[in-house]
């Protein structure tokens, strides 16, 4: 019976979301234990609710279905970003957020699985062909529309999310290597000119080199590198003509220690809250830098620096441990699929699972710059909380449907 | 698949540094962010003097505190007149309590009146973040005032606050001048700490496990003093009485304790307690008289003929002279093409009797004898030319000239044998302070033993509560008895014998010794020296006295040690009140009487 239930649900994914979602209602309990803000864990216990019952729905939706409405569906989205800029609530500094009624949500969160879908859907068509630059072209422009409109709002972090799932599947998608060195080099040069001259001058070389090692034809890696370069270029101009301040806070963003009392602040209590949790933490809602609340609205972005201070290294171990299980079982059943679609899509999860992970795990320990973006399944939010949630139920269908063609 | 290992890997790798590297130091970073010490003040440590009587109290002072944060600044024109103080005083204390913290409480004004509590209290639930606390300040139960010694504890100043220890903080009171500053650790205690928990923005929460890891002040130990506090106000008397400008040092020749140090003019210490008005403070500064030097100490004149004994030491030690060895005293000493008088022709004069008679003849001719190194070489050994080591703050070397010091100050070979003329009378550019003059008379007084001086005799520790003796250094001079004898000797006669200089210091029943001396002023009236010690054959105290500007050490200083010595031995004057043919002197009959009335 159960070999058989084994067949065709996806035991670990579902066992890994329910632990992460665990330790999610867990962690954010504590962040608000004391902070005078209970009714946000009330709320969460109800998302976590919503986001099963979508958990099951994804699960056992037809993948064909999946697969025609992925691009209506990714056409809704984009009317949905749009409204959202027009007609939007402005929380803290972006408008992400907009409610009908008593319900309301984030589309971004959602519009990334419809990303995902529609991204598939356009790969697994038989007719399409990456070595076709038009082909080519709409695959991008597929993640740089909602790109442009969530740069909009503005959300930094959501939309570097939205980028990073483009070079995981056109990978699997069979991309050559050309091309994802070609779209992977600008993006490097870019984030290196703001760093300085050394550092651009180092990743000018390295994009130079990738693209000459990965070159189909002469003329195809030249424009590649012009681009490249004129990416670069325009990124060291506009910085330079920049006013003062906003250089400077371009260059907290990159490195919040510069900043101890504003965007550092959160680093540097971050980092004690998780160093001095230790081996085994203080215990649960017996952390100090949690409890005290010297972390600003811990449980969004800095939520890991519950399990980190109160359940020290082992609770954080176990977190990392889970996720990472999660993920790579997402690659495995990509490579389980028979179905391009699903497999492609399966692919997008992960990387916009892993993305999350690195980034938000990384700043909150201080190896990588403060981009807000929340950590998926612990951090609150019910709009991404449901979103995760479905996409997990998505790989447990993947899971099911591995042998359907 | 290898890209999210390698995802994994750095965030593990990443988790393992914080956690379990650096886990110590942001541990204590933590503890530091969440919990805050509130300071219990310690109470600082009592001062008695050598038969148990307190000197230095401490009384209870009203702090008023002020919570920055919960501060109403509607309300600042009923704290101003609550307060006596300037609303932007008041702004200015609450700014800078603000940068220590805007949540904990900080002191906005000390040592308020009661009365100016009482109308606080009434008004405090209309003040919100105001509140007060009962601190200590020294006050002075007896009439002694002996600024110099005890010294004064002030609230820390911002120039203290940047080179002290970091146990100070603003609005702490810190010992600042004599006994209280150089005793300023052991007085002071040890600060409590109740540890608190505050939130991120530092407003308390509550105590912090529950008051486990409290530390309770510790109090301060007490200082018991040398000093014989009677007989220290009846000297500050005797020279506040005459008007006298100038130092008395009381000696207990046994062991170098301080029994009483008087420097006039001076001011009253109670004034230094609490808060010290700036213009009070400005005035004491500024006043020509300075009575905030301490002349016992740190003042510097030649001493006259008091520093005879040291010539006569070294001749008689080097074997140069015996008490046969006389001089004929013309009334005058040619050296060179001039002639130095004398004020008397003393004819045929040996040791005993030139100290007696203050014979300077006798003394020019000895110093040729003797020579320079020499004489200075005694006069080092007898503790002039360098810090006596007291325990009661700040000091002068003196000056005892030598050969080295005239090179350097007129070049080799630019100065003539004509200056030793000066010194040998004590003279010149000799200079020593009533604190060297009092070591000086107590080591003729114990036979040739010099002592430290020190106020402390014992320090009460409060943790072991034993008595704990502070140490002090003494120094063998190894003068033969035959040398001591005589030089003791010519000082008993200079009081008890007639044709002495100093029969105004005789003390009825009591043998006393001593040495007169006048300090040539040449910008105004002499100075005038005595130093002596009694009884004669078991001393028990020995006296320095300089008044400034005053005349002959005979007429003047002589009559003051005297009576000293009296109060001292028989805990009340005995003597006839002398009757000086001066007006001034006259007041000290003053002081006598209403000494007898009020002890």
């Amino acid at each position: 019976m159960i070999d058989y239930l084994k067949e065709y649900f996806d035991f670990k994914a579902f066992f890994l979301c329910l632990a992460l979602v665990g330790m999610g209602l867990v962690s954010v309990y504590s962040a608000t234990y004391d902070a005078g803000a209970a009714a946000i864990f009330d709320r969460q216990l109800i998302w976590a609710g919503g986001g099963l019952v979508l958990l099951l729905v994804m699960a056992l939706f037809p993948i064909k279905t999946l697969q025609r409405l992925a691009f209506p569906t990714y056409i809704l989205m984009l009317v949905l970003l749009l409204v959202v800029l027009l007609i939007g609530k402005t929380t803290s500094g972006s408008k992400s957020w907009f409610g009908i009624g008593g319900l309301g949500g984030q589309p971004s969160e959602f519009a990334k699985v419809a990303t995902i879908l529609a991204l598939a859907a356009f790969l697994s068509k038989t007719t399409t062909s990456l070595s076709n630059v038009r082909h080519l072209v709409i695959a991008a422009g597929i993640v740089l529309v909602p790109i442009v409109l969530v740069l909009m709002q503005p959300d930094l972090g959501t939309s570097v999310v939205f980028f990073t799932m483009l070079l995981p599947i056109l990978y699997w998608g069979g991309a050559s290597n050309f091309v994802l060195a070609a779209i992977f080099a600008p993006i490097i040069v870019a984030a290196g000119a703001l760093f300085g001259t050394f550092a651009l001058l180092f990743t000018l070389a390295l994009a130079g080199a990738m693209l000459y090692w990965t070159r189909e034809n002469r003329f195809a890696a030249a424009v590649a590198l012009g681009i490249t370069l004129a990416v670069a270029l325009s990124v060291q101009t506009v910085y330079d003509r920049m006013p003062a301040y906003q250089q400077k806070r371009i260059a907290t963003f990159l490195n919040s220690e510069l900043d101890p009392r504003g965007a550092g602040y959160n680093v540097v209590q971050s980092k004690v809250a998780i160093g001095s949790g230790g081996v085994f933490g203080k215990g649960y809602l017996q952390g100090t830098q949690t409890q005290l609340n010297f972390i600003p609205e811990q449980w969004t972005d800095f939520i890991f620096c519950v399990p980190g201070e109160e359940f020290g290294f082992a609770g954080a171990s176990l977190v990392l441990i889970c996720f990472t299980a999660l993920l790579l079982h997402g690659v495995h059943v990509a490579g389980l699929s028979k179905n391009k679609f699903a497999s492609a899509a399966a692919i997008g999860i992960v990387g916009v699972f892993a993305t999350h992970m690195l980034i938000n795990i990384g700043m909150s320990m201080g190896i990588l710059p403060v981009i807000g973006i929340p950590l998926p399944f612990l951090s609150y939010g019910g709009s991404a909380l449901m979103a995760n949630m479905a996409m997990v139920g998505l790989l447990m269908n993947f899971y099911s449907n591995r042998k359907e063609r | 698949m290898g890209a999210i290992l390698l995802i994994f890997a750095v965030l593990m790798v990443r988790l393992y540094q914080l956690q379990l590297l650096y886990h110590g130091e942001l541990d204590k970073k933590s503890e530091e962010n969440s919990i805050r010490a509130l300071i219990k003040e310690p109470i600082r440590g009592y001062i008695y003097d050598r038969t148990g009587k307190l000197v230095v109290d401490v009384g209870p002072s009203y702090t008023v505190m002020i919570v920055p944060s919960e501060f109403d600044k509607r309300t600042m024109s009923l704290l101003s007149s609550l307060l006596e103080m300037e609303p932007r005083a008041i702004e200015e204390r609450i700014a800078r309590a603000r940068a220590y913290s805007p949540y904990l409480p900080s002191r906005l004004k000390r040592d308020i009146t009661f009365q100016s509590l009482a109308a606080l209290e009434e008004h405090l639930p209309l003040l919100s973040g105001i509140t007060y606390q009962v601190e200590s300040k020294r006050s002075y139960p007896t009439k002694a005032r002996a600024p110099h010694l005890l010294g004064y504890s002030r609230e820390i100043s911002d120039a203290q606050l940047s080179h002290v220890s970091a146990y100070y903080r603003q609005g702490d009171i810190i010992g600042t001048a004599g006994l209280e500053a150089r005793y300023e650790p052991t007085l002071r205690g040890e600060k409590g700490f109740e540890y608190v928990s505050v939130n991120s923005r530092g407003q308390v929460i509550g105590s912090f496990e529950e008051g486990m890891r409290d530390v309770e002040s510790k109090e301060g130990f007490d200082l018991i003093l040398g000093m014989d506090v009677d007989l220290q106000v009846f000297a500050e008397s005797l020279m506040t009485v005459n008007g006298y400008t100038g130092a008395l040092v009381a000696m207990d020749p046994a062991n170098g304790s301080i029994l009483a140090m008087v420097s006039k003019p001076d001011f009253d210490p109670s004034v230094m307690s609490g808060v010290t008005p700036s213009d009070l403070w400005a005035r004491l500064n500024m006043d020509p008289d300075k009575p905030l030097f301490n002349r016992a100490a740190l003042t510097r004149y030649p001493p006259g003929s008091t520093f005879k004994m040291v010539l006569a030491a070294a001749a008689l030690e080097e074997g140069i002279i015996n008490e046969q060895f006389r001089v004929n005293c013309t009334g005058g000493f040619r050296f060179g093409n001039r002639v130095w008088k004398d004020l008397h022709v003393h004819g045929s004069t040996n040791v005993v009797e030139a100290i007696q008679r203050s014979c300077n003849v006798f003394f020019y001719t000895l110093m040729f004898k003797v020579g320079f190194d020499t004489w200075t070489k005694y006069g080092l050994k007898f503790g002039f030319g360098r810090t006596t080591g007291i325990d009661t703050g700040e000091e002068t070397t003196g000056l005892l000239p030598s050969t080295a010091y005239y090179d350097t100050r007129y070049g080799k070979g630019k100065w003539t044998q004509g200056n030793l003329v000066s010194l040998a009378i004590g003279q010149g550019e000799l200079g020593v302070s009533p604190l060297q003059m009092a070591r000086y008379a107590a080591a003729l007084a114990n036979g040739g033993t010099l002592h430290q001086p020190h106020a402390v005799l014992f320090m009460n520790n409060k943790r072991t509560n034993i008595m704990e003796e502070v140490p002090h250094a003494e120094t063998p001079m190894n003068l033969s008895p035959t040398t001591i004898a005589l030089l003791r000797e010519g000082m008993r006669r200079v009081v008890q014998e007639p044709g002495g200089t100093a029969s105004l210091a005789r003390v009825k029943g009591i043998e006393s010794a001593g040495k007169t001396g006048t300090s040539e002023n040449p910008h105004g009236n002499d100075h005038a020296w005595y130093v002596g010690f009694a009884p004669f054959e078991h001393p028990s105290i020995a006296v320095a006295v300089l008044l400034e500007n005053s005349g002959y050490g005979g007429s003047k200083a002589a009559p003051l040690a005297g009576m000293v010595v009296e109060k001292y031995l028989y805990r009340e004057l005995r003597r006839p009140v002398p009757r000086p043919a001066s007006p001034k002197a006259d007041s000290v009959a003053t002081v006598t009487q209403s000494l007898r009335e009020n002890p």
